[in-house]
């Protein structure tokens, strides 16, 4: 009955459109006020002490080392790099787009920054080359989503701080899943390129190749550095978070010359907003899986659903379904701290384990910001596309449809994804 | 207003870079100090890291406060706004106003909870002392534990950063009520992209 109550406030109060934190914590003020002997001045408290919490640090510090490298300058070089490599395939130019998305959006963090940068250099090169606008609409907002599943992750990070799941594991467990939906992301491009005769790129020669690997490898050594530091135990996640930022500086500022060190107080204020704006939900959300567990209510969903007869099977199913349409109209950071808490200890009682569960949100969050109709990524790629999200829509079916099949993929196979952190961390 | 606006974006900016400055000097120190240079190591490893975590952790804190209150004046705070944009303007402004109006009812609540907290536990008497007021009955608040800082100075920035942020909802609440328009943030937004042209995408392959 309390679960009622609060989820049928949260939800009201969301759907009035006020920013998600503040429904949560009206939400959570008015259910101590009124329903229980919590006292409230013990919410002022969790306030601060929801993130007192090292781990949680991690966040700003990946913010940062994504805001230096999210520049022209870094997405010309992740192109020239991808399509010296594999331009000369059918779909050559859409295939460059899916690599150069796979490797920008990595160092960038965001996916519609990843759709923006991407897009608005290779969507002219593509029609000027002959394909159709939607073709290259459509590859580059589903693969502009890859980001959020290639490590450095700050999804991974707030499911992480969330449900106590190691950083490191789960950075480790997106690698391959990442790798397979690019590829299959590019094989449907190249399928399709293959069957509608698109035109290719001349072959680049081996000296063009190395010339432009070494353009883009100072960038992509950043991987190196937060998963390298974490795999050998030289860093905790948090201080590769923070050798990441400093090294993001000083490749941004001295070796690729995009921004000044006029520009770095403007990069620090960029990053301080974006930070403040998710630590804010997470203090908010801290506060209200506080008192979702002060009611028991996730023991009692999970009792209630291994009453019922739920298997794994039909749970993760619904799971998918939930996530999907929360990932329409929310932003994957709000979606992991809300649902995570409720779900988890549920998945964990169906025996599904927690790493494996963690990639399964990511992937939903990924579909879900390139589905229609609300996705985040097809405004963005509407923005710079000059496209309808109605034609949009009819441009991304292919890639989504890929999507969802790898959505399943992840799904019902655990292996893909625990395979290598199991592999690499006995 | 302008000096307020200024000083709040230089604030988080500098707690930011702070922050990640010592951090990255912790871990330096923590590998340097390892390694045998003459000289070099005896004074690192009289230098003592071990309260940088406990330092970012507040930095952080409270760059998230006051940037939480500067990210309502950037329109950064983000809702479930698909519903509410599909109404006719004037129903959507009702709505627009409510949502507003609703954070700054929980912010300003937070702040006076949050000043109350403070208050009692160690400002109370920090203050009466510095003054030379009876103590009677007050006690002296906590402590953090590697900083040895009182507690409650720490804990200032739920009262302040809730009260700037509750001033800067009714400011957009004000500036949308005269000229209904409200701050956006653009999430797609990158810097270096004006200047490209499609010649430029690929040297080397041409």
């Amino acid at each position: 009955m309390n679960g009622a109550i609060l989820f049928g406030l949260l939800v009201l109060l969301m759907l009035t459109g006020m920013p998600i934190s503040i429904a949560l914590g009206l939400t959570v003020l008015t259910f101590i006020f009124g329903f229980t002997n919590v006292p409230v001045q013990s919410v002022a408290l969790k306030l601060f002490t929801g993130l007192e919490n090292f781990e949680i640090m991690a966040i700003p510090f990946f913010i940062l080392a994504g805001t230096f490298l999210t520049h022209g300058g870094v997405a010309k070089r992740m192109i020239a790099f991808a399509t010296s490599l594999i331009g000369h395939w059918y779909g050559g130019l859409g295939l460059a787009a899916v690599l150069a998305c796979a490797l920008f959006a990595a160092l960038s963090g965001s996916s519609p920054a990843c759709v923006v940068a991407i897009g608005s250099i290779l969507m002219p090169a593509m029609v000027k080359a002959g394909f159709p606008p939607r073709f290259g609409a459509g590859v580059i907002t589903t693969s502009g989503a890859l980001g959020i599943l290639i490590p450095p992750s700050i999804v991974m990070v707030m499911y992480s701080v969330s449900t106590n799941t190691s950083v490191g594991a789960l950075f480790i467990a997106g690698v391959i899943p990442g790798l397979v939906l690019a590829t299959m992301l590019g094989g449907t491009t190249w399928w399709r390129a293959r069957k509608n005769d698109y035109p290719r790129q001349p072959r680049a020669s081996w000296r063009a190749r190395f010339k432009a690997f070494r353009e883009c490898i100072w960038g992509l050594l950043l991987i190196v550095v937060v998963m390298g530091g974490i795999y050998t135990g030289l860093f905790t996640p948090t201080e590769a978070a923070a050798m990441a930022a400093m090294y993001a500086f000083f490749i941004a500022v001295f070796v690729y010359r995009d921004l000044t060190l006029k520009d770095v107080p403007r990069v620090l204020l960029q990053s301080a907003n974006m930070s403040a704006m998710l630590l804010y939900i997470i203090t908010n959300a801290v506060l209200f899986s506080f008192v979702l567990a002060n009611e028991r209510i996730p023991q009692q969903l999970a009792d209630w659903l291994v009453g019922m007869g739920f298997g794994q099977i039909g749970f993760l199913l619904v799971v998918n379904l939930l996530l999907l349409v929360a990932g329409n109209v929310m932003e994957p950071s709000s979606i992991v701290l809300i649902m995570a808490p409720i779900l988890f200890p549920v998945a964990v009682k169906l025996g599904v384990d927690p790493v494996h569960f963690g990639i399964l949100i990511v992937v939903n969050m990924e579909v879900g910001m390139c589905h229609p109709p609300v996705g985040l990524n097809l405004y963005v790629a509407s923005g710079i596309t000059k496209m309808g999200i109605t034609e949009l829509t009819i441009a991304v079916w292919p890639w989504l449809l890929t999507m969802l099949v790898f959505l399943g993929i992840v799904t019902y196979w655990p292996g893909l994804s625990l395979w290598l952190p199991h592999l690499m961390m006995k | 207003m302008k000096v307020l606006d200024h000083l709040e974006e230089w604030f988080i900016a500098s707690l930011m870079g702070l922050a990640t400055v010592i951090v990255f000097l912790a871990v330096l120190h923590r590998y340097l100090s390892g390694m045998p240079i003459p000289g070099l190591q005896d004074w690192l490893l009289s230098l003592h890291f071990s309260w940088a975590q406990e330092a970012t952790i507040y930095l952080f804190v409270w760059m998230a406060k006051f940037g939480a209150a500067y990210g309502v004046r950037t329109g950064i705070h983000v809702g479930v706004d698909v519903f509410i944009n599909r109404m006719r303007d004037k129903n959507r402004a009702r709505f627009v106003l409510f949502g507003l109006s609703a954070g700054a009812l929980f912010t300003g609540t937070i702040a006076v909870l949050g000043a109350h907290f403070v208050w009692d536990n160690g400002a109370h008497y920090a203050i009466y002392h510095a003054l030379g007021f009876d103590l009677d009955g007050l006690t002296t608040g906590p402590t953090t534990p590697d900083l040895e800082w009182p507690t409650w100075v720490i804990y200032l920035a739920i009262p302040l950063g809730s009260a700037l942020m509750c001033f800067r909802f009714l400011q957009v609440e004000w500036a949308f009520w005269h000229t209904g328009e409200l701050p956006r943030h653009d999430h797609g937004h990158v810097d270096g992209l004006d200047e490209v042209t499609p010649a430029a995408v690929a040297p080397g392959t041409t």
